[in-house]
């Protein structure tokens, strides 16, 4: 039911006119993905200083709270760029993504990333002071910041896998797989 | 008198070298020479060299080492954004800049590393086509070129007296030229699997 309305919805959107452009334009749909990737730099980049801060690994005389504070902006910032931008590469392509068990699989990573770093802030605000000038934070901050690094590695290891079409709905039979990456039409068939 | 004002600025005049060398070649004609003879060694790299064989064997390996190519350029992107920003001012503005010169460092090295050794296998796996590309090849002469200014000019300049002693246009001006060498590193690098 779930992948019949996701499909009906993406054909909708595959419909608009400016998911169209964003696709025909020769450089639009390019510079979209570049400036997705790009961010990284800004965004994770900024998020795996907090968490190798998080293990000792990086400026560890510097405390652990300034760090995550001082980074906090343009993390965001940088996060803000790569949604709006991950969200038209969506636009542009709405079959073909919500179609792609990597992409499902990656939601499903981003989900779980922003449930783990909901946690880890709420125990940074209830730990702070304690432990901050300690060159490695306490247990649970470091399991989170662990936590952190497997689901965004997760989640970018599974965004490089997008473009790739080893279980693509016309590439497989498996039905459970089929089932996974919502290939409607093909389950219909079988 | 001579040999002490050289030997204070080793590092840099060997980085001009670099660049002179460079200039030469060019001027001289000797990349056209040696370009040539470089497609056979990507060719080899891409049909017989083991990581070329794995690369273009195994899809699922080779886009794995670019989700890791990607990780380390996005861990050296990091690092550089903290710093340079907190050079200009922007960021940080409570922490002393030479801990976080120092602090970030390290961390630089080992993601350049990465990148440089994922970067080598994802090269590998499409090395008939990279070397026909234009943007490979200035790819490569801006990391050569970051790579040299990073470690034989910034952060030995950083790291050689207080910031507080060093003119803060020059802090500025390096720490621009830092962020925008990376930047051009990883957007030629993102710009090759659209070419």
């Amino acid at each position: 039911m779930i992948n019949e309305l996701l499909l009906q919805f993406a054909h909708w959107m595959e419909a608009q006119e400016y998911s169209q452009m964003l696709v025909a334009g020769y450089y639009s749909y390019s510079w979209l993905e570049a400036t997705h990737v790009l961010t990284l730099m800004v965004s994770i980049g900024s998020l795996f200083i907090i968490d190798f801060r998080m293990l000792g690994w990086v400026m560890p005389n510097v405390p652990a709270s300034t760090i995550a504070a001082r980074l906090h902006k343009p993390m965001i910032i940088g996060f803000v760029i790569m949604f709006i931008t991950g969200a038209l590469l969506v636009y542009a392509k709405p079959v073909e993504t919500i179609q792609s068990l990597w992409f499902r699989m990656k939601m499903i990573l981003l989900l779980l990333a922003f449930i783990n770093a909901w946690i880890f802030n709420n125990r940074l605000k209830s730990a702070k002071g304690n432990w901050d000038n300690d060159p490695v934070a306490p247990g649970p901050l470091r399991t989170g910041a662990i936590i952190s690094l497997v689901l965004w590695c997760g989640v970018v290891t599974l965004g490089r896998y997008i473009p790739y079409d080893w279980v693509d709905c016309t590439n497989t039979t498996n039905t459970t797989i089929l089932w996974a990456a919502g290939c409607v039409d093909q389950l219909n068939a079988l | 008198m001579l040999g002490s004002i050289l030997s204070q600025y080793a590092r840099s005049l060997a980085v001009f070298a670099v660049f002179l060398l460079m200039v030469l070649v060019e001027a001289l004609g000797i990349r056209e020479a040696i370009y040539p003879g470089l497609e056979s060694f990507f060719n080899w790299m891409n049909q017989s060299s083991w990581i070329g064989v794995i690369g273009t064997t195994y899809g699922s390996v080779y886009a794995t080492v670019e989700a890791l190519h990607l990780l380390s350029m996005a861990v050296l992107g990091g690092t550089v954004l903290a710093t340079d920003l907190r050079l200009l001012g922007m960021i940080f503005k409570d922490v002393p800049s030479e801990t976080l010169v120092t602090g970030t460092h390290k961390c630089f090295r080992w993601a350049l590393l990465m990148a440089i050794l994922t970067g080598i296998f994802c090269a590998a796996g499409v090395g008939n086509k990279v070397y026909f590309m234009e943007v490979f090849w200035i790819k490569m002469l801006v990391l050569i070129a970051g790579s040299c200014f990073m470690l034989f000019i910034k952060q030995p300049l950083l790291t050689s007296r207080p910031h507080a002693q060093i003119n803060p246009w020059t802090i500025r001006l390096v720490a621009v030229t830092s962020m925008l060498i990376w930047f051009t590193v990883a957007a030629t690098g993102r710009w090759i699997g659209f070419s």
